[in-house]
C-alpha cells in the first residue's frame, strides 16, 4: 500500500493493533473505534499516541467524546459512494476543530482526491499503481466554487472574485495559506 | 444481474466503445444480428457461453452482459422478452434507426 | 443571461479534461466498469438499450441562440440528427460514442455548457420557471439564485456522494410552473414586508415509487443565508439518509421517517453552527450575478395590434396558437411564446437539428437571442413583440413547430420509455403518439381546456405521472405492456398526488379509457370549470363507473 498525501502534512506512522494484542509502552497505534470505546482508559495510559479507525456509519456525536484524546483518525469507506465519511471529516474539523491527521482508507477511487482534501482529509491509503492517478486528480481543478469550513483556507471563487479588487492583501494571504493546514 | 431465466438462453451486452447492443455467437464473437446468436439449451451450455461472455467483459470489449431467454419458436431466433427484442431491433418509434433498418446499419 | 468568467471557464474545461482522462483509462482497462459507472454518470453519460445516452444540463432552462445552435451541431455531428428535451430542463442525445463524449463535452464547454452532475447521487441541475424574467405574474426573477446554487453545488466537497440523487427547483411567481413541491428541495422567492428578498423553503418532495409532496420547513430564509442553509439541509440528509436500500434513500423518506418538524429542527440547529462561516457568497457576488439578469430593454408597445388580429381572423390555427401558446409579458406589447414539441403523432420533446437551428435563428430575430426549455418538454421564446407573431408562427409552422396545443390535452409529457431506456417496463412514446392522433382537433382540445397528461414507462416517474391531471404508468405484466390510469394529480402550486383509478389496460384500452374520462368531465363540468377542479369536486367514483362500468 502507498500513501497519498493530500495536504502536505507529515503522515503518521502507526501500528494497526491486532484485536488480541495490547500496545507496547509508547507505541503509536491505530485502534478500531469499538475497542477504543470499551477500553479507552487503558489505551491512553500506556501508549504514546492513539488513532481511531472508524467506519462511515460512525456518527460525529459518538466520536466526539474521544476527540481530545486521539491524535489521528482513519475513516474506512466500505464503498466509495458512501459519502457519510465526507461529512464525518467535515464535522471533525468544523465542529470540533480537530487538528490531527484524517486518513481515508478502504474503497476510495483516485477521482475523489480533491473532494477528500476539501472535506478535511490529509491522506489516502491507496495501491502503489494508483498513486499517480490520485496525485493527478488532486491537482486537476484550478479553483473551487465552495469555501471550505474546515480550516484549509481555500475560499470560493465567489470570494476570490471580489477580494482582489477590494483587498489585495487578503487574496495573497489566502493563496499562501492554500493547501497548508497547520497540523499542530 | 437479473436472475437466470429458464429455458434456452442467449447473451446480450453493449459494446464498450459505442454502447451498441450485441449478441454472443458460438465462437465468442459479438454480433448485431440476434438471429446469429448462440443459444444455450442446457445448464452446461449456458455456463460455457457465460464464460465466453464474461471473458469479453473482463477484456473491456463489452459491458452489461446479461443472460436472456431466447425465443427459438419462430423462423428467426430472437430475444423472448420485449425489452431485449427492442435492443435487437431499435426504437419502435424510429424505424429509420437501429438494426431494424439493416444488420449493416451504420456501416 | 449569465456569462462565464475565467474561473467558470477554467473549471468546466478542467472537467472536460478530467473526463477525457477517465474515458481513456476506461478504454485501456485501468478503470473497471463498476468504477467508471459513477464517474460517467456524474458527467451525464448513461448506458441505455441501444447505446450510450448523454444528458446535457440546460441550467435553469436558459439557452442563448448560439448555445442552441451548438446543440443542433452536436446532434448532427455526433448523433443521429435529433435530441430530446426532458422534464428536468436537460437535453439528451441517444447515440453518442463513449470515445467521442469528451469531444462533445468540449464543444459544450466552448459555449458555456456542460453535463456536470446531470446524473449520479449528487445535486442535479437546478430547475425553474421557463418564463422567468418574462412572465407578467412574476414576483421576482429566480434565475440569479439558481445560478448561485449551480455554482455552489458544482463539485461540492461534501455532497457529491449522497445517498441518492438530489433535485432542487426554484420559482419566483405565484403560479408554480417549476413543480417545486415535487422536488427534494423547493424554493419560492419571496419579498418580506420590509422589502427583503428571501425564500420559502420546502423539503422532502419527490416522485418515484413513493410520491411525496414537499413540506414547508421555513417560511422565510433571507437570500444572504441561502447557501449556508442549503449546506445544513444537505448535511443532515447526507448523514442520515438511508443507504441500505436505494428505493428508500431519497430525502423524502428521511423527512417522512423523522417528521418534517424534526428535520427542520435539526437543519436549524446545524445552520446555527455554520451560518456565520464564509459559506455564503459576498453581497457583491449576488449583485454581480443579478446584473446578468436585468430586464431586457424592450420598448413598451401597444397590446392591441390590428394586423395580428386581422391575421387571426383569417387563420383559425394561428388564432388558436396565439390563444394557447403565448402568455402575458412584463412589458406591454410583448408575449412569451411556447414552441410546442408535441406535434400530433410526433415524439414528445424531440427536435431535429434543423428545427433547433431554426429556433436559434428565430430567437435572434424575435426574442433577443434567448431560448428557454420547459419541464413540459417545450421550447420558449421569452421576449417576442406581438406584432411579430404572424411571421414567427408561419416560420415555425412550416417546420412542424406550429402546434397550437400548449397546456392542452395533447401537450403530453412522456419519458423515453422502453423505446430507449434500460429501466423502462413499457413504452411511453407510442402511447403519446396515438393519444395525440385520437385527439387531433384543436377546436375539440380547446373545448376540453387545460388538461395535463403525463406518461411514465416505469415507476421511476420521469414522465411525472403522479403529477398528471391524468397520469399513465406503464408496467410489465407477464411480458406484456400494461398501463395504469391515474387521475387528479397536479405539479402546480396546488400540488396533489394522482390516484390509481382501477385495473390497468393495454395500449388501445388506455386510450379508450381516457376518452371516457374526458367525456365524463365534459358532461359534468360547470361553467368554465377546468378538468382538475371538476375531478376534485366530483371525486373518482363517477369516472371509475364510466371507465370500468358499474360493479
Amino acid at each position: 500500500m502507498a500513501l497519498v498525501n493530500l495536504t502536505g502534512i507529515q503522515p503518521t506512522q502507526y501500528t494497526e493493533l491486532a484485536s488480541d494484542t495490547s500496545p507496547a509502552e509508547g507505541e503509536v497505534v491505530l485502534v478500531p473505534f469499538d475497542r477504543l470505546a470499551e477500553e479507552s482508559e487503558a489505551f491512553f495510559q500506556t501508549v504514546g499516541r492513539v488513532g481511531v479507525l472508524v467506519g462511515t456509519e460512525t456518527t460525529f456525536s459518538a466520536l466526539e467524546p474521544f476527540a481530545n484524546k486521539i491524535s489521528f483518525v482513519a475513516i474506512d469507506f466500505p464503498a466509495f459512494g458512501d459519502g457519510r465519511g465526507f461529512s464525518l471529516a467535515v464535522r471533525l474539523r468544523k465542529d470540533y476543530g480537530f487538528k490531527g491527521e484524517i486518513r481515508a482508507v478502504g474503497n476510495i477511487i483516485p477521482d475523489q482526491a480533491q473532494f477528500l482534501m476539501r472535506a478535511g482529509f490529509d491522506s489516502v491509503e491507496a495501491t502503489e499503481e494508483r498513486k499517480t492517478a490520485f496525485e493527478t486528480a488532486l491537482k486537476r481543478f484550478p479553483s473551487y466554487y465552495q469555501t471550505d469550513a474546515i480550516g484549509l483556507g481555500q475560499r470560493s471563487v465567489a470570494h476570490v472574485r471580489h477580494s482582489a479588487k477590494n483587498d489585495d492583501n487578503t487574496d495573497a494571504a489566502d493563496t499562501a495559506k492554500e493547501g497548508q493546514r497547520k497540523a499542530s | 444481474m437479473a436472475k437466470k431465466p429458464a429455458g434456452p438462453q442467449m447473451f446480450i451486452a453493449n459494446r464498450l466503445d459505442d454502447g451498441r447492443a450485441v449478441f454472443l455467437t458460438a465462437n465468442g464473437e459479438w454480433t448485431k444480428v440476434a438471429a446469429d446468436a448462440a443459444v444455450g439449451q442446457t445448464d452446461e451450455e449456458v455456463e460455457a457461453l457465460a464464460v465466453l461472455a464474461h471473458g469479453a467483459e473482463d477484456a473491456n470489449l463489452v459491458v452489461s452482459v446479461t443472460a436472456i431467454a431466447a425465443d427459438t419458436e419462430g423462423n428467426n431466433l430472437a430475444p423472448a422478452h420485449m425489452k431485449f427484442a427492442m435492443q435487437a431491433k431499435g426504437p419502435s418509434v424510429r424505424l429509420d434507426l437501429g438494426y431494424q433498418v439493416s444488420p449493416n446499419w451504420e456501416q | 443571461m449569465y456569462a462565464y468568467d475565467t474561473y467558470d471557464h477554467a473549471i468546466v474545461n478542467a472537467r472536460v479534461e478530467e473526463f477525457r482522462d477517465q474515458v481513456e483509462r476506461r478504454m485501456k482497462g485501468e478503470l473497471t466498469e463498476e468504477e467508471f459507472r459513477p464517474l460517467r454518470l456524474m458527467n451525464g453519460l448513461y448506458l441505455q438499450l441501444h447505446a450510450y445516452m448523454l444528458r446535457v444540463a440546460i441550467p435553469y432552462g436558459t439557452l442563448s441562440s448560439n448555445q442552441m445552435r451548438r446543440l443542433a451541431h452536436i446532434a448532427r455531428r455526433y448523433d443521429k440528427g435529433y435530441a430530446h428535451f426532458t422534464t428536468r430542463q436537460n437535453v439528451q442525445y441517444n447515440w453518442p460514442k463513449l470515445s467521442e463524449t469528451p469531444d462533445i463535452l468540449q464543444e459544450l464547454a466552448d459555449v458555456e455548457m456542460h453535463a456536470i452532475q446531470t446524473s449520479g447521487n449528487c445535486i442535479r441541475n437546478t430547475t425553474t420557471d421557463q418564463f422567468a424574467g418574462a412572465a407578467a405574474d412574476e414576483v421576482l426573477d429566480p434565475r440569479p439564485y439558481a445560478e448561485l446554487i449551480r455554482q455552489w453545488s458544482t463539485f461540492h466537497p461534501e455532497f457529491s456522494f449522497l445517498p441518492r440523487k438530489f433535485k432542487i427547483a426554484i420559482t419566483g411567481a405565484d403560479e408554480d410552473r417549476a413543480a417545486v413541491k415535487w422536488h427534494d428541495i423547493g424554493l419560492v422567492v419571496k419579498q418580506s414586508d420590509t422589502g427583503e428578498i428571501g425564500f420559502e423553503v420546502l423539503a422532502g418532495g419527490g416522485m418515484g415509487r413513493t410520491p411525496v409532496i414537499g413540506k414547508v420547513i421555513r417560511d422565510f430564509l433571507p437570500v444572504s443565508d441561502l447557501l449556508s442553509y442549503l449546506e445544513a439541509m444537505l448535511r443532515v440528509y447526507n448523514e442520515q439518509g438511508r443507504r441500505d436500500n436505494k428505493y428508500k434513500a431519497r430525502i423524502k423518506i428521511l423527512v417522512d421517517a423523522m417528521g418534517a418538524d424534526e428535520y427542520a429542527r435539526q437543519v436549524e440547529a446545524e445552520w446555527a453552527k455554520i451560518k456565520d462561516q464564509p459559506l455564503d457568497v459576498p453581497e457583491e457576488e449576488v449583485a454581480r450575478i443579478k446584473a446578468f439578469f436585468t430586464p431586457p430593454p424592450l420598448p413598451v408597445l401597444d397590446n392591441d395590434v390590428p394586423t395580428v388580429n386581422a391575421f387571426a381572423d383569417k387563420n383559425f390555427l394561428f388564432k388558436a396558437w396565439v390563444s394557447n401558446n403565448t402568455g402575458a409579458h412584463k412589458v406591454p406589447g410583448h408575449v412569451h411564446v411556447t414552441i410546442s414539441l408535441k406535434p400530433h403523432g410526433g415524439i414528445p420533446g424531440d427536435a431535429t437539428d434543423a428545427q433547433m437551428d431554426l429556433v436559434a435563428d428565430l430567437a435572434d430575430k424575435y426574442s433577443l437571442s434567448e431560448v428557454r426549455v420547459s419541464h413540459e418538454q417545450n421550447l420558449i421564446l421569452p421576449h417576442v413583440a406581438k406584432k411579430d407573431l404572424p411571421a414567427l408562427w408561419e416560420a415555425l409552422d412550416a417546420a412542424g413547430l406550429g402546434s397550437a396545443n400548449a397546456g392542452l390535452l395533447t401537450d403530453i409529457i412522456a419519458c423515453p420509455g422502453l423505446d430507449y431506456c434500460s429501466l423502462a417496463n413499457a413504452r411511453s412514446i407510442p402511447l403519446a403518439q396515438k393519444l395525440t392522433e385520437r385527439f387531433d382537433d384543436v377546436k375539440r382540445l380547446m373545448d376540453i381546456g387545460p388538461l395535463k397528461i403525463k406518461i411514465s414507462g416505469c415507476i421511476n416517474s420521469c414522465g411525472h405521472h403522479h403529477a398528471g391531471h391524468i397520469g399513465i404508468l406503464g408496467v410489465d405484466r407477464k411480458g406484456e405492456e400494461n398501463y395504469q390510469l391515474l387521475l387528479g394529480g397536479s405539479g402546480a402550486e396546488d400540488a396533489s398526488k394522482a390516484a390509481i383509478l382501477g385495473p390497468g389496460f393495454d395500449e388501445g384500452g388506455i386510450i379508450d379509457a381516457i376518452e371516457k374520462v374526458v367525456a365524463v368531465y365534459l358532461g359534468e363540468r360547470e361553467d368554465g370549470e377546468e378538468f382538475l377542479p371538476a375531478y376534485r369536486r366530483l371525486g373518482a367514483d363517477v369516472f371509475k363507473e364510466a371507465v370500468y362500468g358499474a360493479r
